[in-house]
């Protein structure tokens, strides 16, 4: 009985193992690949070594024909004196292997998360990835993860509601209201909150994050901030909390039919307990698992969002980077980005196959 | 708890007796009514020369819709136009014409005049005024343009010889900075004879002063009072050779047109936005069909025929549900130029596994199961007959809430990509005129009809699917019925 008991819990155990390894090589062969796609497309397919070389030509030439000691060379040797330089140029930016194999060291390096220099300081002052990057990333997260936060407790909240008072006028009004809000990405909502807010009623700024010029002293520079941040907050707030709540609500309508609720009932237990012990315990994995991903999915920002509102942040700094084809920083951000959502992944996978035996049994 | 519903017709039934149902049929049943009449409203060539400064050359720019008169108290001045004779361009309807006429002073010379009549009843200024003139001239005749106003004031704005011989074509941008010095020197001198605050020469603004009451402020647009009643505007032409002739064309320019108002390179935002519905629909429906037809039929082929098929389509998925579309768009865009086809391939094929794959999988592992597919299989039934007739029609209710349910985000995709600048180049879409608005400071300025009406626009359309989507959502998952 007991040998049973084990090569069963071993077989599970195995089971899992399994099914972790299989994820975590999808999650690493869509980060190679993903990395693999935007570098071979920043660099428009070998387009702008092409561009380099024209432009190390021009450069060399330039150099050149300024010397005196060059111009007094027969034309042969000016020709072969012209073409050593420019090789030597050439094989010194690492331009003279075949695209493919460059391709591949971006690629390798961006994994290795070997960001390097940027082709602009983007107004931080340095050139290094790290250095921008780090200065972006706090004013996505401080916008983005705040919004998710607030959405996902304010609509977790309403859904509970709306459960509560099913097929009421309320649930039915916040449902159809839930509905749009999903639908609507949070930039076109920014459109509609600018007009009324900053235009109509002139109540707060129309975007960036500071006033021009910034105040000096502390208290005031704070508030600035805030005041600057009140609509983009808002906005993205509201626009993602109607996924929480309508998924809250059928989430629990659906728990709530469930043969243990029913029991729970008929023991005579009051709706409030019921509702805490016994739906909320069952709702909860999923809905963690949504608060989770947004979290993360929150730190890259919204690129549209972020141009909407002129924030300053990561996705503001994509569409900065691909505008002036900066491959370096448009390969960084996207590794960094795939890294955060991969390993976001994974970690759920883990949790949820450790939670879920189904999931074990499966195998998927 | 209500009976589940089976097959597309009973579903379509169900949903249309839903209210989402039945408003996202209305509106949809708008939306198409709107593709078909369209094209007679404006035809495609209106389209293809969208990007044409000339063809909308007659319209005020960045002007509000004509019908916001309504709401204010104040009537703001609409476009007025009167010509003779101009060789550019087809007449257009509601253009008045130039009296024309010629009198002979000697036998060598002549005097042609044009004189122009109109009545000026708004509150508000015109945003400018233009005149455009073509002559032919054999010598240097004298062109002489008078200002006749209702209080009888007449004003002698512009007196000079053409340049050259032959034709000559010169427009004369009446308010702008570039015009001709002696323009505004004439209007500045002339107000101030009747009483104007001076003002300097680069301030003076003969839109303003032309058609303001005498007084003080008339140079000042802010303090400036319209002055309402008949004006007319006469251009002789002195020593002229028997042989020249004289055309013209005057434009005072409203601040207000159309039904939608119109965009900082004059192009009418109606015809725009009118475009707007079919592209949006088109491409969102296109989208939408294509990647959930894909999907549904790998879904359905990976749960029936399992094993390897079965792993590599999961595997697929996972792949291309983590994969960022949006930033790659911009990549490709920002890159390449892509029109709008291009941007569909390229959503289609990041799109070809998916959500729907999975839900697919799950409803066609059960009906496998079912007994009627058992006995298909057990009479020989084909393969591929059993998955496309037996197994397929099943999902067919739930592909369509998933097709409803996708159309808003792939409408959303396409307008992002727009609205950042790197949507079809030549294509009025929603996105792209919310894009300009935008880049040309729609939001700060208050211009708020060239960026909320194709916002309304697109927020209409993809509610109209999302409640389609809802409705089936509801009629097919029982627990969320009303009943």
């Amino acid at each position: 009985m007991k040998t049973v008991k084990r090569s069963g819990a071993v077989a599970s155990k195995m089971a899992l193992v399994r099914f972790l390894v299989k994820r975590a090589a999808t999650l690493a062969v869509t980060l190679v690949i993903a990395t693999f796609i935007v570098v071979i497309i920043a660099n428009q397919g070998g387009l702008v070594d092409k561009l380099i070389i024209s432009e190390i030509e021009i450069g060399v030439a330039q150099e050149l024909n300024a010397d005196p000691s060059y111009r007094r060379l027969p034309p042969n040797d000016q020709a072969r004196v012209f073409r050593e330089t420019v090789q030597e140029r050439i094989r010194m930016r690492g331009l003279d292997q075949p695209f493919v194999t460059k391709t591949f060291r971006q690629t390798g390096d961006a994994l290795t998360l070997n960001l390097g220099l940027a082709q602009d300081t983007y107004g931080t002052g340095s050139y290094r990835l790290g250095t921008i990057i780090m200065e972006r990333l706090p004013r996505t997260v401080l916008l983005f993860t705040t919004a998710t936060i607030i959405s996902a407790v304010v609509g977790v909240w309403l859904g509970l509601r709306m459960a509560r008072k099913a097929l009421s006028a309320f649930d039915r009004g916040m449902t159809l209201l839930s509905i749009t809000t999903l639908v609507i990405p949070s930039w076109v909502f920014g459109i509609f909150f600018i007009l009324v807010f900053s235009f109509g009623l002139r109540l707060v700024p129309t975007g960036g994050m500071v006033s021009a010029p910034a105040p000096r002293e502390q208290p005031a520079l704070l508030l600035d901030q805030l005041w600057h941040l009140a609509l983009p907050l808002a906005t993205v707030s509201f626009s993602s909390f109607g996924g929480w709540s309508y998924t809250t609500r059928n989430l629990v309508l659906q728990i709530m039919d469930e043969d243990f609720v029913t029991a729970a009932r008929a023991k005579g237990l009051p709706e409030r307990t019921i509702l805490r012990r016994y739906v909320l315990r069952a709702a909860s994995p999923p809905i963690v698992t949504g608060i989770v991903l947004a979290l993360i999915g929150s730190w890259t920002g919204a690129i549209v969002t972020e141009l909407v509102f002129n924030w300053p942040g990561l996705g503001l700094l994509f569409l900065q980077a691909v505008q002036s084809t900066d491959a370096p920083t448009i390969i960084a951000l996207t590794v960094i980005f795939a890294y955060l959502f991969v390993i976001t992944v994974f970690i759920l996978d883990v949790v949820y196959s450790l939670l879920d035996p189904r999931i074990r049994a499966l195998g998927r | 708890m209500p009976a589940p519903v089976v097959g597309l017709r009973a579903a379509v039934r169900e949903a249309l007796r839903t209210k989402a149902g039945l408003f996202g049929f209305g509106m949809v049943g708008f939306l198409l009514a709107l593709v078909i009449v369209v094209p007679v409203l404006a035809p495609y060539d209106v389209i293809s020369s969208w990007g044409e400064s000339e063809r909308w050359s007659d319209n005020p720019y960045s002007a509000a819709p004509d019908w916001l008169d309504a709401f204010s108290a104040t009537k703001a001045a609409r476009t007025k136009i009167v010509e003779w004779n101009l060789l550019q361009g087809p007449t257009r309807d509601r253009v008045d014409r130039f009296t024309y006429s010629e009198s002979n002073t000697t036998e060598l010379f002549k005097i042609i005049q044009l004189r122009a009549r109109w009545t000026f009843a708004y509150d508000g200024f015109p945003q400018e005024i233009r005149l455009q003139t073509l002559y032919w001239s054999t010598e240097q005749p004298v062109i002489a343009i008078e200002w006749t106003r209702p209080d009888d004031e007449n004003v002698t704005i512009y007196q000079a010889s053409p340049q050259r011989l032959g034709p000559n074509v010169e427009t004369l941008s009446l308010s702008s900075m570039t015009q001709p010095f002696n323009v505004l020197s004439a209007v500045r001198q002339w107000a101030v004879g009747v009483g104007a605050d001076p003002v300097p020469i680069e301030k003076v603004r003969p839109h303003i002063a032309l058609f303001a009451e005498k007084g003080p402020g008339m140079m000042d647009p802010s303090r400036a009072k319209v002055l309402k009643g008949y004006y007319s505007m006469t251009i002789t032409v002195f020593n002229a050779e028997p042989s020249d002739k004289m055309q013209a064309r005057f434009t005072s320019f409203g601040t207000v047109f159309g039904i939608a108002g119109t965009d900082h390179l004059r192009r009418d935002l109606f015809i725009g936005l009118l475009w707007g519905a079919p592209v949006a629909l088109a491409f969102g429906v296109a989208a939408a069909v294509i990647t959930v037809m894909a999907q549904v039929i790998l879904g359905a082929l990976g749960a029936f025929y399992g094993g390897r098929t079965d792993e590599i389509i999961q595997r697929g998925t996972d792949f291309l549900i983590i994969l960022p579309v949006l930033p790659i768009l911009i990549l490709i865009g920002q890159l390449y130029q892509i029109s709008i086809v291009w941007t569909l391939l390229i959503v289609v094929m990041f799109n070809i596994l998916g959500g729907t794959t999975k839900v697919i999988r799950t409803i066609a592992l059960q009906v496998k199961e079912e007994s009627y597919v058992e006995t298909a299989r057990s009479y020989g039934a084909s393969r591929l007959r059993i998955l496309f007739r037996y197994i397929m029609p099943r999902t067919m209710p739930y592909t369509f809430a998933l097709l409803a349910l996708s159309v808003p985000g792939f409408i959303f995709l396409e307008a992002s990509l727009s609205f950042i600048g790197l949507g079809d180049p030549v294509l009025p879409t929603w996105g792209a005129l919310m894009g300009d608005a935008s880049r040309n400071g729609a939001l700060y300025n208050g211009l708020w009809w060239w960026i909320a009406f194709p916002a309304l626009g697109i927020v209409f359309t993809t509610i109209a699917f999302a409640l389609l989507g809802y409705a089936f959502d509801k009629v097919l998952n029982p627990r969320l019925r009303e009943e």
